[in-house]
């Protein structure tokens, strides 16, 4: 270990480093103080940290070709921290008032991203199975955090049975890997891929093995069951964050493992994937549209959502361009969807769980900024320009065409008008309907709303302007293509 | 100064920074947007005194580079098919501000005018941009805006009227981005590099081969369709128009609608010349059908402004009838029926409008012998109905004759060429008087009912918003041959580009 590959690593040290000041920090002050300093001395830290991802290291291997930096790692770093930020910024009058304990809360967080962030750096499937364990065993924790909340407890032990399922299967399928290629590291495994050619019995074993254990991960359909209930058990703001973290992180694995060592298999996969695709969006769409609890609706809609996402990653063929949109797309995702469910904070109400659509009644007119957030964001997740949605949606269509899947293109389109029908539904009850007599309080945190500011404004802006990130995510793709 | 059109775009989005720093004030919000559209008319006005006619190429272009990394720009220009139909937009929506202001609206003032103006952008946006990606994201900014005014101001049923028009709008829209990403990626050159810019695609359209012509043709015809709309994508125009508000129905009629004829001629027409060709038969079908179930629909309807309603489906028969005979006469008839059908179809929502004020009765049943109470009123009104029945001498004739000129000069194959629909579409001509003189004659004549013998006739503010209109009327009714000296040229080569494939323009930029 050389001081070149500490420094390589940086990120990663300064978010654990946040996380342990959070926990003594925690120990050290007094209640009232912590409320206030924990947040944000997170995020400062996370700004820190975010800075340091711009501290240029040559784009090669660390730790004897363990590590990789490259444009993708800076990508998704940047993309975890951003969503740790905001995942923050938006807890803290929640976590007052659910009597959350907040110093285990934030340092769960950075830790979470730790593990996500270590995904993203990984060239080896070593690195990366840790990276995945150490992003997720928080995540478990935090859907159950509320510990007397019996739906907490639901979701946490759902989550927990069959994250562990979904890792022994990815494990496995990893074990048969290098049984097959007498390797762990990607550069290896897709050299021998290559030399072999044709796709054996016992490849096919392990690419079946790691597509179904990072589908769990993704969330795709059919392997999404634990995804409505661990989401809508979760606090919300947990949720807000489990919904897109992890799904983003799943996605680096998803290219890092598909695109990269499996990169010579691509004609296997490919065509499996856009079928999953295609069975994720509408499926998770259809489900949506029969959901009246807004935080469940939000939840199946993540899983079309997935959909979306995987059929660019279907689109492989396609060169940079597809690799490119997944990596917007994972971006902008982040942001509305995040933003959505911090939405539903408002509504954290004595007994009550999410959001019922009945709820939401004359949200424009209780609390006017949050509903038009609220409605940015919807509109911004159905794909309505001039959003950051709809830029996302251009351009996974792009090489899902290019890579001649137009009846996948087709099936995108009118997922899409499924999906605004219940998106919709949601701004037709915040402003179409009148306010009922003697409506409880909203509630609303100060950090709460300068966040939803912040980010439906992005929204919007990157909505118009989205050059910079485009070509930012173009040249994080290119490591992706050989 | 050449951006005069980037400024039309801007304008209303600059008068949303007053209506929100007096978003406490309902007096100052309808000043504030009363005076922005005012001001936004003007200018689209001066635009127009800069146009020069007789040309064919756009005028008054701007080009910056928006997404380099993906070769799209932001290039707006009109020529003589998008130069009047501006004008029509900024006119309509100032009226319909105007109109809104007096009283129609009663809640949420400061809401509906940063609807209203979001809407303008969208509705210029969309007639003046030559960026296919442009153009989509202005088509779609249409949709978010009209979506709330129907279903926040709309009537009763708004809810159902509402999320129809968006379902149905999105669908067509969605899958029109599904065709803009398939010509983008078949824009790209040996070198790779792509487009969606018009003037480039209309050079190397040449380079679309017949069968992605048929299918993505066929993914912008169903958006437009949906849009105009053609029978048999019409049904949720009639319940977004009866629940929409007043000035939600004068746009949505006048304007709106038009994006879709005007998305064939800009578009559909130059770009897919096969595709058109491949579709035609189905498209002069559904036109005429749209002429005669239109008219026959209206004819039956017990609700005034359903009526209405369904005579724009047959109307904008017309226009698309005008377009798919690909000649001359009937180009330049479905554009100058664009512009009548937007004052007078826009002008009689409003009377529908002021008279459901004034009695709050839209049943045909329940109103009688307002002719004698409202001089007027019956005056005005009887102008427009005059107008869309196809008088001569006003807009409407000038517009559905030209039509009828180009049908029977159709060069279809025999059985169903020209002679054929000519007739049939004339019909409609026929049927339109019949509908709209009965409707006339049991609205404003027979026995004067007591319960609306104390109602005044038109207010002053009514009056101004009908006046400019009916203005228009008899202008494009009586000297259209100046309107027709500035379509003609961008109408002729868009014509040639759509019955000869190989037909390319240099320098159409």
């Amino acid at each position: 270990m050389t001081s070149a590959d500490i420094a390589a690593v940086y990120p990663e040290i300064i978010v654990t480093a946040v996380a342990l000041i959070v926990l003594v920090a925690d120990a050290i002050l007094d209640r009232r103080r912590a409320a206030l300093a924990l947040p944000l001395l997170v995020i400062a830290g996370l700004i820190v940290a975010l800075a340091s991802v711009f501290y240029q290291v040559p784009a090669t291997q660390y730790f004897r070709g363990f590590v990789t930096i490259d444009a993708f790692t800076s990508f998704f770093r940047g993309v975890f921290i951003i969503l740790a930020i905001f995942a923050a910024a938006i807890s803290p009058a929640y976590l007052a008032r659910r009597g959350v304990p907040a110093g285990e809360y934030y340092a769960i967080i950075c830790f979470s991203t730790v593990g996500a962030m270590t995904i993203a750096l990984s060239a080896d499937l070593i690195t990366l199975f840790i990276g995945l364990e150490t992003m997720t065993i928080p995540i478990y924790v935090l859907a159950g955090i509320q510990r007397t909340d019996r739906f907490a407890n639901e979701a946490a032990i759902k989550y927990f049975l069959l994250g562990a399922f979904s890792s022994a299967l990815l494990l496995y399928g990893f074990v048969w890997l290098y049984g097959i290629t007498k390797a762990t590291d990607f550069v290896t495994i897709a050299a021998f891929l290559t030399q072999q050619g044709i796709a054996n019995g016992p490849t096919i074993v392990a690419l079946a093995l790691v597509t179904v254990g990072l589908g769990f991960k993704a969330a795709i359909v059919p392997f999404h069951q634990w995804t409505p209930d661990a989401y809508d058990g979760a606090p919300t703001p947990a949720t807000a964050f489990m919904s897109v973290g992890p799904k983003a992180a799943a996605f680096a694995a998803i290219l890092r493992v598909l695109l990269v060592a499996l990169g010579p298999l691509v004609v296997d996969w490919s065509a499996v994937l856009a079928i999953l695709a295609a069975v994720t969006m509408t499926g998770g769409n259809i489900v949506a549209l029969a959901q009246t609890n807004t935080k469940r609706m939000l939840a199946y809609s993540s899983i079309a959502h997935t959909g979306y996402i995987l059929a660019a990653v279907a689109a492989a063929k396609a060169g940079p361009s597809a690799g490119a949109a997944v990596l917007f797309y994972v971006f902008a995702y982040g942001l509305m969807n995040l933003g959505a469910f911090a939405c539903l904070l408002y509504f954290d109400l004595e007994g009550t769980r999410g959001a019922s659509l009945d709820e939401l009644n004359g949200f424009g007119r209780r609390q006017p900024l949050g509903a038009l957030a609220f409605a940015i964001f919807l509109i911004s997740l159905t794909g309505i320009p001039p959003t950051i949605g709809f830029v996302a949606k251009f351009l996974v269509i792009q090489p899902v065409l290019d890579a001649g899947l137009a009846w996948l293109a087709v099936v995108i389109a009118l997922n899409a008008v499924l999906a605004a029908f219940y998106y919709l539904r949601v701004v037709v009850r915040m402003y179409m309907y009148d306010v009922e007599e003697k409506e409880p309080r909203l509630v609303s945190g100060r950090t709460l709303s300068v966040s939803l500011g912040v980010a439906s404004f992005a929204v919007i802006v990157l909505g118009i302007l989205p050059n910079s990130i485009y070509e930012w995510a173009l040249r994080a793709a290119q490591p992706l293509v050989r | 100064m050449t951006n005069v059109l980037s400024l039309l775009v801007v304008i209303p989005l600059a008068g949303l920074i007053p209506l929100f720093l007096f978003r406490r004030d309902e007096r100052a919000a309808k000043q504030v947007a009363i005076t922005t559209t005012f001001v936004e008319l003007l200018v689209s006005l001066w635009m127009l005194t800069k146009f020069v006619p007789g040309e064919a190429g756009f005028q008054l272009v701007e080009r910056v580079d928006w997404l380099p990394s993906l070769g799209i720009r932001y290039l707006v220009g009109v020529d003589g098919i998008s130069v009047f139909l501006v004008p029509m937009t900024t006119l309509l929506t100032f009226i319909s501000v105007l109109y809104s202001s007096g009283g129609a609206i009663k809640t949420r003032i400061v809401e509906y005018m940063t609807a209203f103006l979001l809407l303008e952008v969208g509705m210029v946006g969309v007639f003046v941009a030559l960026d296919l990606f442009l153009f989509y994201i202005f088509f779609e900014l249409m949709l978010v805006p009209m979506y709330l005014i129907i279903g926040i101001w709309g009537g009763p049923r708004r809810i159902y009227a509402t999320l129809k028009f968006v379902i149905f709008t999105l669908a067509g829209s969605l899958l029109m981005l599904v065709g803009i990403v398939a010509v983008y990626l078949e824009s790209a050159d040996a070198s790779g590099s792509r487009t969606l810019s018009l003037p480039e695609l209309i050079e190397l359209r040449g380079r679309f081969p017949a069968d992605f012509q048929f299918w993505v043709f066929l993914a912008f015809a169903l958006a437009f369709a949906i849009k105009l709309p053609m029978v048999p994508f019409h049904t949720w125009l009639p319940d977004a128009h009866v629940e929409a508000p007043t000035a939600g129905s004068i746009v949505l009629a006048g304007v709106l609608l038009k994006a879709g004829g005007y998305g064939f001629l800009r578009f559909g027409l130059p770009l897919f010349p096969i595709g058109v060709q491949a579709w035609l038969p189905v498209l002069i079908v559904l036109s005429v059908i749209a002429i005669l179930y239109g008219a026959i629909v209206s004819a039956v309807q017990k609700d005034l402004k359903k009526l209405v309603a369904y005579s724009s489906v047959a109307h904008m028969g017309f226009v698309t009838l005008g377009i798919f005979v690909l000649n001359l006469q009937g180009g330049v008839g479905a554009v100058l029926q664009m512009l009548n059908h937007g004052f007078v179809t826009g002008a009689l929502f409003l009377f529908v409008g002021i008279q459901y004020e004034k009695t709050h009765r839209r049943m045909i049943a329940d109103l009688g012998g307002l002719a004698n109470m409202w001089p007027l009123f019956t005056t005005f009104f009887g102008v427009f109905v005059f107008a869309s029945l196809g008088l001569p001498g006003l807009n409407g004739f000038v517009g559905e004759f030209l039509v009828l000129l180009g049908t029977f000069g159709f060069s279809g194959a025999p059985p169903l060429g020209g002679l054929f629909w000519g007739p049939l579409a004339a019909i409609g001509v026929i049927l339109a008087a019949v509908y709209l003189l009965w409707m006339f004659q049991r609205v404003m004549y027979g026995p004067v009912r007591e319960a609306y013998r104390a109602l005044p006739d038109l207010s002053r503010l009514e009056i101004a918003c009908a006046l400019p209109l009916l203005l228009l009327t008899v202008i494009l009714g009586v000297v259209p041959q100046p309107f027709i000296a500035y379509i003609q040229p961008s109408l002729d080569r868009v014509i040639r580009l759509a019955t000869d494939p190989s037909f390319v323009v240099v320098a159409f930029r």
